[in-house]
C-alpha cells in the first residue's frame, strides 16, 4: 500500500474503534485494550456505518451487542507516580561530533560542557537502588553528549552498580548510547562483560551519515565509528550491539540502510524521524513523512519475506511494534519518561529524561533532595493522552501514547499521519504474519 | 471466514472477548477456581502430574497412580518437593475466645493439611522446572493426612527423586513456550471433569464461599427484645417456627441433597429484601389487553 493510500486508511473516523481492510481479511481495532478482531464483510460493513453514524452512542451498542465491550482498560485518572526503575546519566554533557540537529545541542545542552563527578554517579546508583524491592529490576544507561568522553565514570559507575545488585540481590541491566567514534576493543570486553545494550547512532551509510554526523572540524565519522563498533559487533553474546538512525530529510533511503547494518552484524536496526531540532535543522516536513513512510514499508516488505522464510530480520521498529500489537499493549503514555525512568545531569539535576536535562519543563528533583514526586504527579496528569489534543479524537492513542514528550512540548505534532499510517501497516502485517507464521508469535 | 463470525486475534482481544452464548463466568478474569473446583475449569487438576512419574490427588498431598517404576508410591503421601514443603500446621482456637494451639483429631493426628497445589507448587514450577528433584514422601501408604518429621532420615520416610514437567507446551516449530498448558500435565478433558454443579449439591454446601455472596443463607430475619434475632435457614422446609436450624444435611427439617436432586426449583424460593417473596401466582390478562 502506497503511503499516500496508508495516509487515507488511517485517518480518525471515531475513537473507539479502527477499521482495516488486510490480505488476511476485515479487521477491527478496538482503541481501548488494543483488541484486534478479524471480522466478516458483513460485520465490517455494520461497524463501519455505525462509527460514521453522527450519534457516537451507536458504535457502543454495537459493541455491546457483539460481545466486543469490554471493561475500560485506560481512564482519565494518572498512575500514582511509580518507583524510579530506570536512570540514564549524562555522564558527559559535550561532544566530539557536530551534528547540526542534535537536541544537546552538540552535547552541552546550550551550556558549559562538562563532565559528571563519579560522586554524582554513585550517588544516582544509590537512588536507583534504594527502593527496589525484591525481585525488582532497575536499568542503568549511560548518554550525554558523548559518554564515553567520560570513560573512567562509565565504568567505575557500572562496576559499583554491580557491587550495588550484589549486596542487595536486585538485577541491574546496563545501556548505552554513543556515537561510536571513541570505542575501543577494550570498551567492547567491559560492555560483554556487563551485558550491555549498546546502541550507536549512525544515520545512514558513508556518506550520508558523513552529512549528518560530521566531527567538528568536518570531517566525516561513518569509517571511523564502523571500524571501531566492528570488535563490538564480533563480540557480542550478552551484549547487544544496535543501530539507532535519526531521519532527516537527507538520509531517507532506509531499506538500504536496513541492509547494510543488518549485513554488519547490528542486533537491532531503528529509525526515529527528526521531528524536533533545537534551530529547525533536518526537521520532517510532511512530504518528508511520507517518504519516509513509503520506505518504512519496503523495510518492512522484506522483513515479512525474511520471516516468512524463517529468518531473522533486525527492523527494530516492526518486531516492536509486532510484539506491541501481539500483547494488546495499550497505554495512556508513550514511555517511561516522568513516571518510572528520570535522565540525571552531569550535575546531578533529575530530569523527566535524558533529553530533557537542563530544561526546567521537565525538572524532577535533584539527587541531593531526591525525586520530587509533586512534580511527577503533576507531570503525569498533564502528560495523560486523554489531555492531549488531538490524541483524545484518535483511534491510535492508545498504541502512540501521545508522542514524545519532549518533542511535542518543543514542535507539537506534525507527525500523526505518518504515526497512524505506520501503525495501520504494523496491524496489517501483524495480520499476514499471525495467519501465515503464528510461531512467530508463540515461539 | 462466514460473515458473522468475530474471531479475536492478539492476547488482549482474547482474554476480554466474550464469544456469543457464553455467559460472563467463560472469561479467565471471573474464574474462581484455585483451591476449588469452579464452574468454568477447575485449575488444581493441572497439578496432578507436575512430577514425572507419579500421579497426584488434585486436593491432597496423596498419590492416586504411578508409572510401574514408581508403583510403590501409590497410597502414599508426599511431604515437600525440594524445599518447598506442601503440608503445613493447623493451628486454631477450639472454641471461641480461646488462644490457638494445633487442631489435632483421631482423623488428623499429626494435626496438619494439605496446602492447596497452586500456592506450594507454583514456587515448585517456577526454580525447578526440567530439574530432578528430591521429594519426601511417607515410606509406606497413608490414609490420614501425616506431618513431616522433626529430622531425616527416618525409617517412616522416603526420599525419591523426580524430575519437574514444565507447565506449557512448546512450539514445534522454535522450542518456545506457548500460552497453552500442556498434554503431558493436562489431557482433554481433565480441566473440566470435576466442575461445580452449583444447581445441586453447592447450593448446600459451596464451601468457597461463591454463592454466599449470590445466595441467602439467613432469612425472614427480625430482631427480638432480648437483642438477639429470630429468622430462618433458607434450607428450611417450613418457616415456621421461626428458629435458626444449624447445616445438617441428615436434618429433615432441611432441603436435603436428594430434594434438590429432583426438585431444586421446587425447594428453592426467592428472597426478596432478606425475605421470602409472595408465591408467585398467574395473574388474569386485563381485559383491554395492556
Amino acid at each position: 500500500m502506497t503511503a499516500a493510500r496508508l495516509f487515507a486508511e488511517s485517518v480518525p473516523v471515531h475513537p473507539d474503534v479502527h477499521l482495516l481492510r488486510t490480505d488476511a481479511g476485515p479487521r477491527v481495532l478496538i482503541a481501548d485494550g488494543s483488541r484486534l478482531f478479524g471480522v466478516g464483510q458483513a460485520l465490517y460493513d455494520r461497524i463501519d456505518a455505525a462509527r460514521r453514524d453522527p450519534d457516537p452512542r451507536l458504535v457502543d451498542s454495537l459493541l455491546a451487542d457483539l460481545g466486543l465491550d469490554a471493561p475500560r482498560q485506560v481512564d482519565d485518572l494518572a498512575p500514582d507516580p511509580p518507583p524510579v526503575r530506570a536512570l540514564s546519566l549524562a555522564v558527559a554533557q559535550k561532544c566530539n561530533l557536530g551534528c547540526t540537529y542534535c537536541y544537546a545541542q552538540q552535547g552541552d545542552f546550550g551550556g558549559p560542557a562538562k563532565n559528571m563527578p563519579e560522586a554524582t554517579a554513585f550517588a544516582a546508583v544509590d537512588t536507583l537502588f534504594r527502593d527496589a524491592g525484591p525481585g525488582e529490576r532497575v536499568n542503568l544507561a549511560f548518554l550525554g553528549g558523548e559518554p564515553m568522553i567520560n570513560r573512567p565514570v562509565v565504568r567505575s559507575a557500572t562496576e559499583y552498580a554491580v557491587a550495588v545488585s550484589r549486596r542487595t540481590g536486585t538485577p541491574v541491566t546496563f545501556s548505552i548510547t554513543t556515537n561510536g567514534t571513541l570505542l575501543t576493543p577494550e570498551d567492547g570486553e567491559f560492555f560483554e562483560a556487563h551485558g550491555f545494550a549498546v546502541t550507536v547512532s549512525l544515520d545512514g551509510v558513508g556518506a550520508r551519515h558523513d552529512l549528518l554526523r560530521p566531527h567538528r572540524d568536518g570531517r566525516g565519522s561513518y569509517r571511523r565509528v564502523m571500524d571501531r563498533v566492528a570488535p563490538l559487533l564480533a563480540a557480542q553474546r550478552r551484549m547487544q550491539v544496535s543501530a539507532r538512525v535519526t531521519v532527516t530529510p537527507l538520509n531517507l533511503d532506509l531499506p538500504r540502510t536496513l541492509e547494510e547494518f543488518t549485513a554488519a552484524g547490528f542486533h537491532g536496526v531503528g529509525f526515529s524521524p527528526m521531528l524536533s531540532s533545537p534551530n529547525g535543522h533536518g526537521e520532517m516536513a510532511s512530504r518528508d513523512l511520507e517518504v519516509m513512510l513509503e520506505q518504512m514499508t519496503a523495510c518492512g516488505e522484506e522483513f515479512v519475506r525474511r520471516v516468512l522464510a524463517g529468518q531473522r530480520y533486525p527492523f527494530t521498529n516492526l518486531v516492536t511494534a509486532l510484539r506491541e500489537i501481539h500483547r494488546g499493549t495499550h497505554r495512556p503514555y508513550p514511555c517511561g519518561a516522568g513516571a518510572g525512568y528520570l535522565g540525571v545531569s552531569a550535575d546531578g539535576d533529575l530530569a523527566a529524561c535524558h533529553r530533557f536535562v537542563g530544561d526546567s519543563d521537565g525538572a524532577m528533583g535533584d539527587l541531593t533532595t531526591g525525586v520530587d514526586d509533586a512534580k511527577r504527579a503533576r507531570w503525569l496528569t498533564d502528560r495523560h493522552v486523554h489531555r492531549q489534543e488531538p490524541c483524545n479524537g484518535c483511534w491510535a492513542r492508545y498504541l502512540c501514547g501521545g508522542g514524545c514528550h519532549h518533542e511535542v512540548i518543543r514542535r507539537g505534532r506534525p507527525a500523526c499521519d505518518y504515526i497512524r499510517g505506520w501503525l495501520h501497516h504494523c496491524l496489517s502485517v501483524y495480520s499476514r504474519l499471525l495467519a501465515a507464521r503464528p510461531d512467530y508469535f508463540t515461539g | 471466514m462466514s460473515d458473522d463470525r468475530i474471531d479475536p486475534m492478539n492476547l488482549t482481544a482474547q482474554l476480554h472477548y466474550s464469544a456469543a452464548g457464553n455467559p460472563p463466568s467463560t472469561l479467565p478474569d471471573s474464574a474462581i477456581s484455585n483451591a476449588f473446583p469452579g464452574l468454568e475449569f477447575d485449575i488444581r487438576n493441572i497439578w496432578r502430574r507436575l512430577l514425572v512419574g507419579i500421579e497426584l490427588h488434585e486436593s491432597d498431598n496423596y498419590v492416586v497412580g504411578a508409572d510401574p517404576e514408581h508403583e510403590r508410591l501409590v497410597g502414599r503421601r508426599l511431604l515437600s518437593v525440594g524445599d518447598h514443603d506442601v503440608v503445613g500446621a493447623l493451628v486454631g482456637p477450639t472454641r471461641p475466645g480461646s488462644g490457638s494451639s494445633r487442631l489435632t483429631s483421631a482423623d488428623n493426628p499429626d494435626g496438619v493439611t494439605m496446602l492447596e497445589w497452586s500456592n506450594s507448587l507454583a514456587d515448585v514450577l517456577a526454580d525447578h522446572v526440567g530439574q530432578t528433584v528430591p521429594c519426601l514422601f511417607t515410606s509406606g501408604p497413608a490414609s490420614k493426612p501425616v506431618g513431616k518429621p522433626s529430622s531425616l532420615p527416618d525409617p517412616r520416610f522416603e526420599v525419591v527423586q523426580l524430575e519437574v514437567r514444565a507447565l506449557f507446551a512448546k512450539s514445534g516449530t522454535t522450542g518456545g513456550d506457548l500460552a497453552v498448558i500442556a498434554e503431558e500435565m493436562a489431557g482433554p478433558g481433565d480441566l473440566t471433569r470435576g466442575l461445580c454443579s452449583p444447581w445441586q449439591n453447592d447450593y448446600r454446601e459451596c464451601a468457597c464461599y461463591y454463592w454466599a455472596a449470590s445466595r441467602p443463607d439467613y432469612v425472614n430475619v427480625e430482631d427480638t427484645a432480648a437483642g438477639t434475632t429470630t429468622g430462618n435457614h433458607w434450607f428450611a422446609k417450613d418457616r415456621e417456627p421461626r428458629e435458626y436450624v444449624l447445616d445438617n444435611r441428615f436434618d429433615s427439617r432441611l432441603v436435603s441433597y436428594d430434594d434438590l436432586f429432583r426438585d431444586w426449583q421446587g425447594e428453592l424460593r426467592f428472597i426478596v429484601d432478606g425475605k421470602d417473596a409472595p408465591e408467585y401466582r398467574e395473574t388474569e390478562p386485563d381485559g383491554d389487553g395492556r
